[in-house]
């Protein structure tokens, strides 16, 4: 039996397949690349599955599960080529989704697009208005819903071919009697049309926020849906028929019917699976606090794990394609600076890398696909630090000449420098960016970095981690085993997890403090719903695991922090706990707490999960000696962040054993990726496959 | 400049990074929704000369604008700076924005040395004023609340609970002031830890040697745009409905652009004297700062700029902003000044239209230009008020190459708005409507107008209301064969007969009593078209009445577009029309 996870990126689709069946209790992990296939994703994820299984010598009807982590979704709000979608929305409200929260993109701008006006995700013809109101805050109704209505727009959009509708009513977070009944008539008169309701998809208060996101979901949805749908049938004709799990944004993995319902939720699959991998790999070294940083060709992601635990992003941040979409996603900074980071001089002189980049075409000058500019991955050839015999194991052909000259004539020459200070001043630059990044996600957020182990992956990462490591003061770094793929890795690390929210405002704290009736029956429903989602998936009640947050501010804030919930049911004592575990949040996040303050829950979450395997990569035999000959391919010279060049020996780390202690200047080399060990720095080898770095103690 | 470019860059991120870091945790802690949904706010380091060495982009009109906060602290100090303190400053005769926006400043000490300031500046709800929350018609000054100058609240790391305790008992929400006030500590205490930190890691000199040359090139990159510009005089003018106490007395806004070589001069001359109420704006910490808005709007648009130029004080170097003494923009002491938002807003609205003739690229017709700045307020059962800021958005005008955006704050303003449902819950009030405007038609251009809002507000218990906004009597103007935009409007009426109870309102009204149900009806100005609406293609004229941002009517009256019932375009009809409009004109 065999588990495969397959990752799709912009150009490569990257697969990692376990086998549990090789032999006795032989765990044996096969890893591959194909290209990607962008018109249509599953033929590519298809054809790397079922060339996986091949290099695995396994039929693919002994695959077990299939974990797949795919863009479709994400790609459709680039291309903006989503579904045509209705809306029914209350009366008098027709234009919330047109005038969003009335903020320009931009302070200084007079020519500034905005998109959610350019390119609406509900045409302002599709928004039909709706007689009907329910009131605050106890959510009464003052007009009844007008049905006829419902129904006469109904059909228009029927006629109209709509293939989406979503219902919209203000206050449904308090009640969703009129968006329920609205629902009922729709899905009667039109069957065959995705059919959605905000307290469906997002049942929390703050009226456009909740409408985004259901229209998001509604205008991703009958492709996504189509897509999945489209891959399990071709993997069943292959004679896959593996159960098969898509990554969402929060980490964790769900069925297709679950993710086709709500495909709002696989926004961020992609990027998901590399903090997962980076956790994963952490845990085999026994680290569980990891920066990890993703980087690839245009931008890095940049995850924080403290205490093993991945962190999700405050709703109020959860914005794709500027549209906010409040599903709960892993918390990841992404930055446009990656190796095809552009490096240039601008019109008022200043030295500027990315965030424009050269992407796949033309790519790096040194690719000598017509690109002129010197981009990162140029500026590390400059330095003698990617061999251009060995780029991508040899698959591709670098020019040295090229990346030279376009570093020489771009930024060299302009400035007045030599050219290794013009490429040290790029890699300088893109690494203060990167950094820069790290401490906003950790330090602005109370994590000290200095606890921490940072872990860079992608192709380019291990180039840079070293540097930013000692930019952001943390403790060492782990280079995982295969950088390049680690986001399939860690989509074979993961649990299955479904989180359902509700607002339910509740006072914790004062002297008006409860009661709590409501809360506890939203926390019971919430975790009903997580446990009937579970069960469908075939997981026994005995594995069903919830964890529970309530999401508090002090009362006249505006937005929200994650506070964990101890067990069982909120009451006069455990509110106390409750408010306390805010103080400390708050004290964490903003360095101040408002110990007078009254204390309110306005979001109430539960995420049922369910434990699944993780993936076991195979241990490294122990080293037989300290001696690294066998390892070392040849030694050349190489600059360094300090300017110096030195003679550096390359090895190659598959030949590389647990125990093995690599002294820096050095540079380990591996398909599709390098690492750059400094001076003063020392690489040891860990029997999980991992390289930890540091610097090296001077007795 | 002798600092290298790369250690430039590498600074510049982190500073940029600091101001960023002490506003979010500013607005994400605050409780008053002006500050944590409207971002009215501004943030930043500054040098122990008062230069910026960072600040954040929250709100254009905050940019700028400390460093005149800091003078007027230093020139009105009783003690000296120590480690520790924390001053508060709203004194608009002595650098203030305007006396609701409060500064907290920290200086910050390195090595035992006072080296500079760590400060922000926030809008609050109330200050004491003389109505609720906003004010126009006022007496002076002393009207506006709260005059703080140079006042320390925390003195040598030691709270002054005097201070706190007069603070929180002159103010109509003294609890609210009092924890915004604490999260604005919390943000510059941030800002000096890591002020503290940068000079640990890069030293002094470095840091301010970034910092002088981040100023230096903002202020190329400005010049070289001025530069392009012809030499010459340009010339603009409009009027501002009234006072808010003088009724059908209009106030002239006269604007002369001097451009010269790479330089420009804004001359306000001619504009209106200082009036008697509140309405006059205070010449060093906002007139000055809108006219660098306008400039920066203009020549360094941040979306069609290739690289971002940092937001600072360069920006003001190659602009002269000259008003007279005693004018609207130019207001002597004790004359009151906190109503300055709309003035502010029209000025650049006539910078950018003096400038169209030869900035017929980047100019854009008549945008609202105003701002509706509404408080509502009320009694809760125990007695306690309660008070709230709403910021209402406009429209922009047409551009050269695309429409101009609807129901968005514009030119100065930039705030978000705040959650019906959030306000519902907590506020004994309700929003009735909030969409686009049906109510004129208007803005027809090759690129149309931007369709301004209808808000309505019901206050369920009743209370009080006071409402700053303009342009009620004068539309904002197209450009380039664009019509014109629609004026604002507001209405008061009651939920129980809306249309029998229906009264017109001046736009600004102090103090106004709120009966229950009393509501509000806000309907901001819609911007102007830019170019002949008859090279509007037909088929995006088509679109906007499937959309209904225009009538079948309307199509056919400004845009000779001829759409029949069934909403299908008649080209041949369109045509002949189209030509027998040619042929009238």
């Amino acid at each position: 039996m065999a588990s495969i996870g397959v990752d799709v990126g912009g150009t490569f689709t990257d697969l990692v397949l376990e086998r549990d069946d090789d032999g006795p209790g032989g765990r044996r992990v096969f890893v591959h690349k194909v290209p990607s296939t962008p018109s249509d994703q599953s033929i590519g994820v298809v054809a790397g599955i079922l060339a996986i299984c091949r290099i695995a010598g396994l039929d693919p009807k002994a695959v077990r599960r299939v974990v797949h982590g795919t863009t479709v979704a994400t790609n459709i709000t680039i291309e903006k080529n989503g579904a045509e979608v209705g809306m029914l929305t209350t009366r008098g409200f027709r234009d919330l989704l047109h005038i969003a929260r009335h903020k320009r993109p931009h302070n200084f701008s007079l020519h500034f697009d905005v998109p959610w006006q350019s390119s609406p995700l509900v045409k302002r013809r599709n928004r039909m208005p709706i007689t009907e109101r329910i009131m605050p805050p106890d959510g009464r109704i003052e007009t009844p819903i007008d049905l006829d209505e419902v129904r006469a727009a109904a059909r228009e959009l029927k006629a109209r071919g709509v293939e989406a509708v979503i219902v919209c009513f203000l206050f449904s977070f308090l009640n969703d009697a009129h968006e329920r009944a609205a629902l009922e008539i729709l899905r009667e008169e039109m069957p065959d049309a995705f059919i959605s309701g905000s307290s469906e998809v997002a049942n929390v208060i703050r009226e456009f926020e909740r409408f985004s996101t259901t229209a998001m979901n509604a205008y991703v949805g009958p492709r996504t849906a189509r897509y999945l749908r489209n891959l399990e049938t071709r993997l069943a004709s292959e004679g896959v028929d593996a159960e098969l799990r898509i990554m969402q944004s929060n980490g964790g993995i769900g069925t297709v019917a679950t993710c086709s319902e709500r495909p709002v939720t696989i926004l961020m699959s992609g990027p998901a699976g590399g903090v997962i991998g980076g956790r994963w790999a952490g845990a085999m070294s026994d680290v569980d606090n990891v920066i990890t940083i993703d980087i690839g060709g245009t931008s890095a992601d940049i995850g924080v794990i403290a205490d093993g635990n991945i962190r999700i992003m405050n709703p109020r941040d959860t914005v794709v394609g500027e549209h906010p979409v409040l599903a709960p996603m892993l918390d990841l900074d992404t930055i446009g600076a990656g190796g095809g980071s552009i490096a240039f001089r601008d019109e008022g002189g200043a030295f500027r890398v990315g965030p424009r980049s050269a992407g796949a075409a033309p790519g790096p000058a040194c690719y000598g696909k017509g690109g002129t500019e010197p981009t990162v991955t140029d500026a590390h050839v400059v330095l003698g630090r990617l061999d251009p015999e060995r780029f991508l194991g040899g698959d591709m052909a670098i020019d040295p000449a090229l990346a030279e000259r376009a570093v020489r004539e771009k930024i060299a020459e302009p400035f007045g420098m030599s050219l290794i200070e013009a490429a040290l001043g790029i890699v300088t630059i893109v690494n203060a960016n990167m950094a820069l990044a790290i401490r906003s996600n950790s330090v602005a957020r109370g994590f000290d970095p200095r606890r921490f182990s940072l872990m860079p992956f992608g192709g380019a990462g291990p180039l840079h981690g070293v540097a930013l490591a000692e930019a952001v003061s943390a403790k060492d770094v782990i280079v995982p085993p295969a950088p390049g793929i680690t986001a399939a890795m860690g989509l074979l690390a993961t649990r299955l997890a479904y989180e359902f929210t509700r607002s339910t405002p509740t006072l914790i704290s004062g002297p008006a403090a409860g009661p709590f009736e409501a809360a506890n029956a939203t926390l019971e429903d919430l975790a009903a719903l997580a446990a009937e989602r579970l069960a469908a998936d075939g997981i026994e009640t005995a594995a069903h695991k919830f964890e529970r947050v309530a999401e508090c501010r002090y009362q006249g804030q505006g937005f929200e922090l994650r506070t964990p919930l101890p067990d069982g049911p909120i009451t006069a004592e455990t509110a106390s706990a409750i408010a306390d575990a805010f103080h400390a949040v708050h004290e964490r996040d903003y360095g101040y707490r408002f110990d007078d303050a009254v204390i309110e829950i306005v979001t109430l979450r539960v995420i049922g999960f369910a434990e699944v395997p993780p993936l076991t990569w195979p241990e490294l035999p122990d080293a037989t000696s300290s001696d690294l000959s066998h390892a070392l391919l040849y030694v050349r010279p190489t600059t360094f962040d300090d300017g110096k060049t030195v003679e550096t020996p390359r090895y190659d780390r598959d030949k590389l054993a647990a125990g093995h202690v690599v002294p820096g200047p050095a540079i380990i080399q591996q398909h599709n990726s390098t690492t750059l060990v400094p001076p003063g720095f020392t690489a040891r080898v860990h029997r999980s496959g991992n390289i930890h770095i540091a610097r090296e103690v001077t007795a | 400049m002798s600092i290298d470019p790369v250690t430039l860059q590498v600074i510049g991120g982190a500073l940029h990074t600091i101001a960023k870091e002490m506003a979010y945790v500013l607005y994400r802690m605050s409780f008053s929704s002006i500050i944590r949904e409207s971002e009215d706010l501004g943030a930043g380091l500054f040098n122990r000369d008062f230069a910026t060495l960072c600040e954040s982009d929250n709100t254009p009109l905050h940019i700028g604008s400390i460093p005149g906060y800091l003078r007027g602290i230093d020139a009105s100090m009783t003690t000296p700076w120590r480690e520790g303190d924390v001053v508060i400053h709203n004194h608009p005769y002595f650098g203030a924005s305007h006396s609701p926006d409060i500064a907290v400043v920290v200086p910050v000490f390195f090595e035992g040395r006072h080296v500079g300031f760590a400060a922000n500046t926030a809008h609050h709800v109330d200050i004491g004023s003389a109505t609720p929350g906003l004010i126009v018609d006022i007496q002076d000054i002393f009207g506006e609340g709260m005059l703080l100058k140079a006042v320390k609240l925390v003195e040598g790391g030691v709270r002054n609970e005097t201070v706190w305790n007069y603070l929180r008992n002159n103010s109509r929400v003294g609890k609210q002031l009092q924890d915004d006030l604490g999260a604005q500590i919390a943000s510059a205490e941030l800002g000096a830890r890591r002020f503290q930190e940068l000079y640990a890691t890069y030293g002094a000199a470095t840091v301010e040697e970034a910092s002088a040359e981040l100023m230096n090139y903002t202020e190329r990159m400005l010049r070289r745009k001025i530069a392009e510009i012809p030499d010459g005089d340009y010339y603009a003018e409009s009027w501002l409905d009234d006072d808010g106490r003088n009724r059908n007395v209009r106030l002239p806004i006269k604007v002369c652009v001097r451009i010269r070589g790479d330089e420009a001069e804004v001359d306000l001359t001619g504009s209106s004297p200082q009036v008697p109420t509140a309405f006059n704006v205070p010449f060093e910490g906002s007139t000055k700062v809108a006219c660098y808005v306008a400039f920066r709007s203009l020549l360094l648009d941040a979306a069609t700029s290739a690289v971002p130029v940092p937001a600072n004080e360069g920006s003001f170097r190659p602009i002269k902003v000259t008003a007279p003494k005693g004018t609207i923009f130019n207001p002597i002491f004790p004359t009151a000044a906190s109503a300055r938002f709309s003035q502010c807003n029209r000025m650049i609205d006539c910078i950018i239209r003096a400038l169209s003739p030869v900035l017929p690229e980047t100019s854009i017709a008549g945008s609202s230009a105003s701002l509706s700045f509404v408080a509502y307020s009320g009694l809760r059962q125990s007695g306690d008020y309660w008070v709230f800021i709403e910021v209402n958005e406009g429209a922009y005008g047409g551009r050269p190459r695309s429409d101009g955006p609807d129901s968005i704050d514009n030119l100065m303003a930039n705030t978000r708005n705040n959650p019906i449902e959030d306000l519902g819950m907590h506020l004994p009030m309700i929003c009735d409507r909030y969409e686009l405007r049906d109510d004129v038609e208007c803005g027809a251009g090759r690129f149309r107008g931007g369709i301004g809002v209808v808000k309505e507000q019901r206050l369920l218990e009743g209370g009080w209301m006071t409402h700053e906004a303009e342009r009620h009597t004068d539309a904002p103007w197209g450009l380039f064969g664009g019509h014109e935009g629609a004026p604002g409007r507001v209405d008061i009426f009651n939920h129980a007969d809306p249309i029998g109870t229906a009264e017109a309102q001046h736009a600004k009204i102090s103090g106004v009593v709120m009966k229950p149900g009393d509501t509000m009806a806000f309907y901001s100005p819609c911007g102007g078209g830019f170019g002949d609406p008859l090279e509007r293609p037909a088929d995006r004229v088509l679109d906007d009445v499937l959309d209904g941002f225009c009538s079948r009517a309307y199509a056919e009256r400004a845009y000779g577009v001829v759409i029949d019932e069934r909403l299908t375009l008649d080209s041949d009809a369109t045509a002949a029309k189209r030509a027998a409009m040619v042929a009238a004109r």
